[in-house]
């Protein structure tokens, strides 16, 4: 009678035990991957992560140098662009005589911000649907600092400082060619966010700041 | 006995100080509020000038104060006794209007510059006079007071509940003193009738058999009702244990690894609401949602929390161009086709539908399954969002003919395998 009962006992202890390990699902471990040949891109993709040379699965492509100019490190297959490539976008159906002002050319420097301002005219034009573009890309990149109504009183700027409000003083004036301008190369505190919006983006917060620089 | 009640009070002594002492806490910040209560009717003193300080006030407040505070260096310095620094009314009006052009004339304009660059001060000739009149006005009467008690609070990231979680703390405190109480009662209870019972000389075998007895655990264990309902949840546990392992494989839902910054989204996204489209600047625009690179951070943090050890590693990145090594938490298998944009954009899906609440993680963590089934249900639920979308016309015109349901994922072949198995 005995001896069965302690089994009874002691194959319930188990029971629980595993049933308490299985609880607790160890967040730094990805866990059991039944195949992973299926898992394991072949290809070279952006952010694969295989970091272990003697890997079955190492895809980093062994031809990529990292930007040191060294292999030792190049685990990322991230690459940054080939120097003197332009991004693009899809021109077909752009009218002939617009795609000049639409390429995603740059050419006037950082440090001619007056020059910007002066020649640059927005080449995308006002309709309601651009504006509320523009409207949601402000959202996106520029509220954190400048405040959902341009007054510089973003939760960002709260600590970073020196945010300006759009409509008061020489803010109210400043022309779409120089806020195009300070978003690609940044001005003062401000710093570059032209590797975040691409010029149609840009061009289209153009439009939605000057309805900002207007409010009274 | 008596130790139990000792301690039981002394238990309750602590509860009612600690209360007490979070209520003082509590009414802490309250307390430097009646400070500028006391010092405006010194400031109105000022006669003459009070409403011309008053509408500097409002001047100051929108151009000013993103660059100066009055005590504290923000950007440019403070501004507390700066019309005596440059002793000369009309000179430091010129400089508020061109600073850049009194750099070249005045020598107290070129110390600031070469103390402060390189920040330099914009023109504000797009002020009128009388607004500068007013701020300058303004400067003299020393600012406002609670700036100093405000700067020298730090960033605290938790903020807000305060009240909430003072009653909480009240109510817990006070339910913990009468539960211990009850428990104490009881104790005492028990202990006074063992003692009677145990003085008591008429009472029969079978009462002694009651009160003195022991549990007799080998006769439960031998019963076979016990013996087979043990089996069978034994059996059952084990089962569910073994399915919940094998359902495991291959989800990491809950993958929160540790990464080389201790980055936090609770903070960036919640608190500062922060865009999650600021860094992952692919999301509306291809497959990968990006990870940002190093020069988005330093947008940021190229003035804030410069000295945390923290920033020091992405300087180190941006000086040694190498990238910070995040750890991937989202590791859909490369059998799996999925892309960002098509679900974003055209698809108007929110991020937390599959992200979770990113913006209460501290660490990053995978909120779905990401499995098969957790797509194709998703798809079987969700109405294509095609009103102002071309390429859904034609489909929607077909689908509305042989249908009164709206048009689902499902519909328009969300369900075929070579959708995303490819």
């Amino acid at each position: 009678m005995k001896a069965p009962m302690k089994n009874l006992l002691s194959i319930l202890a188990v029971g629980t035990a595993l049933l308490a390990t299985s609880c607790g699902r160890d967040s730094q471990s990805t866990g059991t991957e039944y195949a992973p040949q299926m898992y394991n891109a072949v290809g070279y993709e952006p952010f694969n992560q295989v970091t272990d040379t003697n890997s079955e699965f190492y895809n980093s492509n062994p031809y990529n140098l990292n930007e040191s100019g060294s292999r030792a490190k190049a685990t990322s297959n991230m690459r940054p662009p080939v120097a003197g490539t332009i991004a693009r976008k899809m021109y077909a159906g752009t009218p002939r005589t617009e795609l000049a002002s639409q390429i995603y050319v740059y050419n006037i420097p950082a440090d001619s911000l007056d020059l910007a301002s002066r020649i640059l005219k927005n080449p995308i034009p006002l309709t309601p649907a651009v504006l509320e573009e523009g409207k949601v890309l402000y959202g996106r990149y520029c509220t954190p600092c400048h405040g959902a109504e341009g007054k510089g009183n973003g939760k960002v700027a709260e600590q970073y400082k020196g945010v300006p409000a759009y409509n008061q003083g020489n803010y109210r004036n400043l022309t779409g060619g120089h806020i195009f301008h300070v978003i690609t190369y940044g001005k003062g505190r401000m710093w570059p966010h032209g590797t975040q919006v691409n010029p149609d983006e840009r061009w289209k917060i153009v439009h939605y700041v000057a309805t900002l620089q207007k409010q009274s | 006995m008596k130790t139990i009640i000792k301690s039981t009070l002394r238990f309750t002594a602590y509860i009612f100080l600690l209360t007490f002492s979070l209520n003082l806490l509590a009414q802490d910040p309250a307390a430097p509020a009646a400070a500028p209560a006391a010092a405006a009717p010194a400031a109105a003193a000022g006669g003459a000038d009070d409403a011309l300080a008053k509408a500097g006030e409002a001047v100051f407040n929108a151009n000013c104060k993103q660059c100066h505070g009055f005590n504290e260096v923000v950007v440019g310095p403070a501004l507390k006794d700066a019309h005596t620094r440059w002793n000369n009314d009309a000179k430091l009006k010129f400089f508020i209007k061109y600073p850049q052009k009194s750099i070249n004339t005045e020598p107290y304009a070129k110390a600031l510059y070469e103390k402060y660059k390189p920040s330099i001060m914009p023109n504000h000739d797009g002020l009128p006079d009388g607004d500068i009149d007013a701020v300058i006005a303004y400067i003299k009467t020393g600012g406002p007071a609670p700036a100093v008690s405000k700067t020298d609070t730090p960033i605290n990231p938790v903020e807000g509940g305060g009240a909430d979680s003072a009653t909480t703390t009240y109510l817990l405190g006070a339910l913990l003193v009468v539960l211990l109480l009850i428990v104490g009662v009881l104790a005492m209870l028990i202990s006074v009738l063992t003692r009677m019972v145990s003085t008591k000389t008429d009472v029969t075998e079978d009462e002694k058999e009651y009160l003195f007895g022991k549990l007799r655990w080998n006769v439960l264990f031998g019963s076979p009702i016990f013996r087979s309902v043990a089996t069978l949840v034994l059996v059952v546990v084990v089962i569910k244990f073994g399915f919940d392992q094998v359902y495991a494989v291959g989800i990491q839902q809950g993958y929160a690894p540790k990464q080389p910054i201790p980055f936090s989204h609770k903070l960036h996204a919640g608190q500062y609401e922060i865009d999650c489209n600021y860094c992952h600047t692919g999301v509306n625009k291809g497959k990968s949602a990006v990870i940002p690179s190093v020069n988005i951070c330093l947008n940021c943090h190229n003035a804030i929390k410069t000295q945390s050890p923290n920033m020091q590693k992405l300087y180190n990145a941006v000086e040694t161009n190498e990238p910070i090594q995040w750890v991937r938490v989202h590791n859909l298998p490369d059998l799996a086709y999925f892309n960002h944009a098509q679900h974003v954009k055209v698809g108007g899906i929110e991020c937390t539908k599959c992200h979770g609440n990113v913006a209460e993680m501290e660490v990053i963590e995978q909120h779905s399954t990401l499995t098969m089934g957790w797509c194709i249900n998703c798809h079987r639920e969700t109405v294509v969002k095609a009103e102002g979308n071309a390429y859904y016309d034609k489909l929607l015109a077909m689908h509305n003919q042989s249908s009164k349901d709206p048009m689902k994922v499902a519909n328009i072949g969300g369900l075929e395998c070579s959708k995303c198995h490819y």
